[in-house]
């Protein structure tokens, strides 16, 4: 009795934490649906009233959503596809032997996650112009970016090719498979799930990258949301239900794809983020 | 020929050519631009230099110029203010969230899962919402202190240069408290129950079982979430430029926005790479410690 009584508390308190911590994503949404009058009521409305859905629909054309939504989603996919392409099979590799060289080859990927990207870029970006890179902006942005997030996607793949049994593999060699065979048919299959989800938070990281994006990238007809946000909030800055209704249509793809595969995302952090 | 080609598919080769690509990549776009960084850094690069390879020679110039500009004293303030500061708040919330959420009561896996909703926002965004929060006429933040009783009039957290620094500070604990959360919930989990049972039995009570069994046991993931948060924090770009933009006058600027800062708004990339070079050896030295206290705890 006196247990379920403290699970039920515990289970309140969580959802009052809960509620503060995630209080900012809420008031993101609320505010997006609030007419220019009601955001600068005192004190604040903090339940919605009638949700004025044309504030997302005004921003849509005048503040190029599309134009940025589609940038955004190339850095995004081409950053993923660099990082998938060049870092899986060094994952892999990484997991599967042990040894000084393979603890050399660990220890340099564990220094380059840490550099900080608003440090990296002055050298890349003097770099990229000495050799003709920022002629092809979004690529050379691609490029960078890539390199930031390739480390930390090794990490977490490696977690997932660790729980991949190597008699399964050496089964595949006793059959008559080949090395590349055996790794593509029957490694990376089995650790599909663990490569899945880290490719999933390289994406989001590409979505929502700034730093990179916004020193590479000269054009404004390239540039990400991110940017995009940045460049509406200055002339727009009173407007905050026009500013939060990009915000909420530049996050929601992000905040669904996390609630559809929380259990997913979590187990894949907490697998690789320690090792 | 053939023995190389059969090495590839079938021997060694095969993984020696997955590391290298990987490794080349990175080497050609993290290690070179580590190597050109030391270099520009002694040199004079502006927008009439950019595009050749090799820039005119200043020696220690740059050097000199940075560490004798007046805000050169602010900004290493600033950045110990912002680190230390972040740090020592993510850690403390996120290790006392993780203990609340390992008392097993129903839903407090779910629970904890939700907050990771805030670390997987891009930073801007993250930065964008609490500029509004922390509004000083309109912002819920002014509005919850002023219902509390604990400020009389508005705090203008944005623009009065007191207060700056602490805004993204604010802004920064609440992105990165979710990240300490689940770190430690890891080294939490891995503490064997029937260690905690026999000191119940010793009758030890809660405070004396957090002090004698969890903290010793949980030394090198509290080593090793500190030294990230120390990395990530001096990581941390985006919500500078979407909250203050450093300012006003400097007194939000730290030295990753510093360095930025001469590169890209002063197009000095020479001072901008002195930074660069400076902050990047503090991180190096920093991960050292991150990578032998996973070390001991992983076994590489």
């Amino acid at each position: 009795m006196s247990n379920a009584w403290t699970n039920r508390l515990l289970f309140v308190i969580a959802l009052v934490l809960a509620g503060i911590y995630l209080f900012p994503l809420y008031w993101m949404y609320v505010t997006s649906l609030k007419t220019q009058s009601s955001i600068f009521a005192v004190p604040p409305e903090f339940l919605p009233g009638v949700p004025q859905w044309q504030n997302y629909a005004l921003i849509w054309d005048v503040a190029n959503i599309p134009r940025y939504m589609w940038n955004s989603l190339v850095i995004a996919t081409g950053v993923t596809a660099f990082t998938l392409i060049f870092g899986a099979g060094a994952a892999y590799v990484l997991a599967r032997y042990r040894n000084h060289w393979i603890d050399i080859a660990l220890f340099l990927v564990l220094m380059l996650q840490v550099l900080p990207p608003s440090l990296m870029v002055t050298p890349i970006f003097v770099g990229f112009a000495s050799v003709g890179l920022l002629d092809y902006p979004r690529f050379g942005a691609i490029l960078a970016i890539s390199a930031k997030t390739m480390p930390f996607f090794i990490i977490l793949c490696r977690a997932a090719f660790m729980t991949v049994p190597r008699e399964l593999e050496e089964a595949a060699l006793v059959d008559g498979n080949s090395r590349a065979g055996a790794f593509f048919m029957i490694v990376l299959p089995l650790a599909r799930n663990g490569i899945l989800v880290a490719a999933l938070l390289i994406f989001m990281q590409g979505f929502g990258e700034y730093v990179y994006s916004a020193s590479l990238i000269a054009d404004n007809r390239l540039h990400p949301a991110s940017i995009g946000m940045t460049n509406f909030l200055q002339p727009n800055v009173v407007n905050w239900n026009a500013i939060m209704a990009f915000a909420a249509t530049y996050v929601t793809p992000i905040v669904a794809a996390f609630v559809l595969l929380q259990r997913q995302i979590v187990n894949g952090l907490t697998a690789g983020a320690l090792k | 020929m053939s023995r190389v080609l059969r090495s590839l598919r079938d021997g060694i080769g095969f993984d020696t050519l997955l590391i290298i690509i990987a490794l080349s990549y990175l080497f050609v776009f993290a290690g070179l631009p580590l190597i050109y960084n030391v270099i520009i850094s002694f040199q004079r690069v502006d927008v009439f230099s950019l595009g050749t390879l090799w820039h005119p020679n200043v020696g220690f110039e740059n050097y000199e110029r940075v560490f004798n500009d007046p805000l050169a004293r602010r900004v290493l303030i600033n950045t110990l203010i912002f680190t230390l500061g972040s740090v020592a708040m993510q850690f403390t919330l996120g290790f006392a969230a993780a203990l609340f959420f390992h008392q097993r009561f129903p839903g407090a896996t779910w629970f904890r899962g939700l907050f990771l909703a805030g670390w997987i926002m891009p930073g801007l965004v993250v930065g964008v919402l609490w500029n509004w929060l922390l509004s000083g006429d309109f912002g819920v933040i002014n509005h919850v202190l002023r219902s509390l009783g604990l400020i009389d009039s508005a705090i203008f957290w944005r623009s009065d240069t007191a207060w700056s620094l602490y805004a993204v500070m604010m802004a920064n604990v609440w992105y990165g408290m979710p990240f300490n959360m689940i770190l430690l919930s890891v080294g939490l989990a891995a503490i064997p129950d029937d260690l905690y049972e026999a000191a119940e039995l010793d009758g030890a009570n809660a405070w004396q079982r957090f002090w004698t069994i969890t903290l010793p046991m949980m030394r090198s993931t509290i080593g090793a979430v500190l030294a990230l948060g120390v990395i990530f924090t001096l990581q941390q770009f985006d919500l500078f430029a979407a909250i203050t933009q450093g300012g006003p006058a400097g007194s939000s600027t730290v030295a990753q926005y510093w360095s930025w800062e001469l590169s890209f708004r002063e197009f000095d990339f020479g001072r901008g790479a002195v930074i660069s070079v400076t902050m990047i050896i503090v991180v190096l030295f920093v991960s050292l410690i991150y990578v032998r206290s996973t070390r001991a705890e992983t076994r590489l």
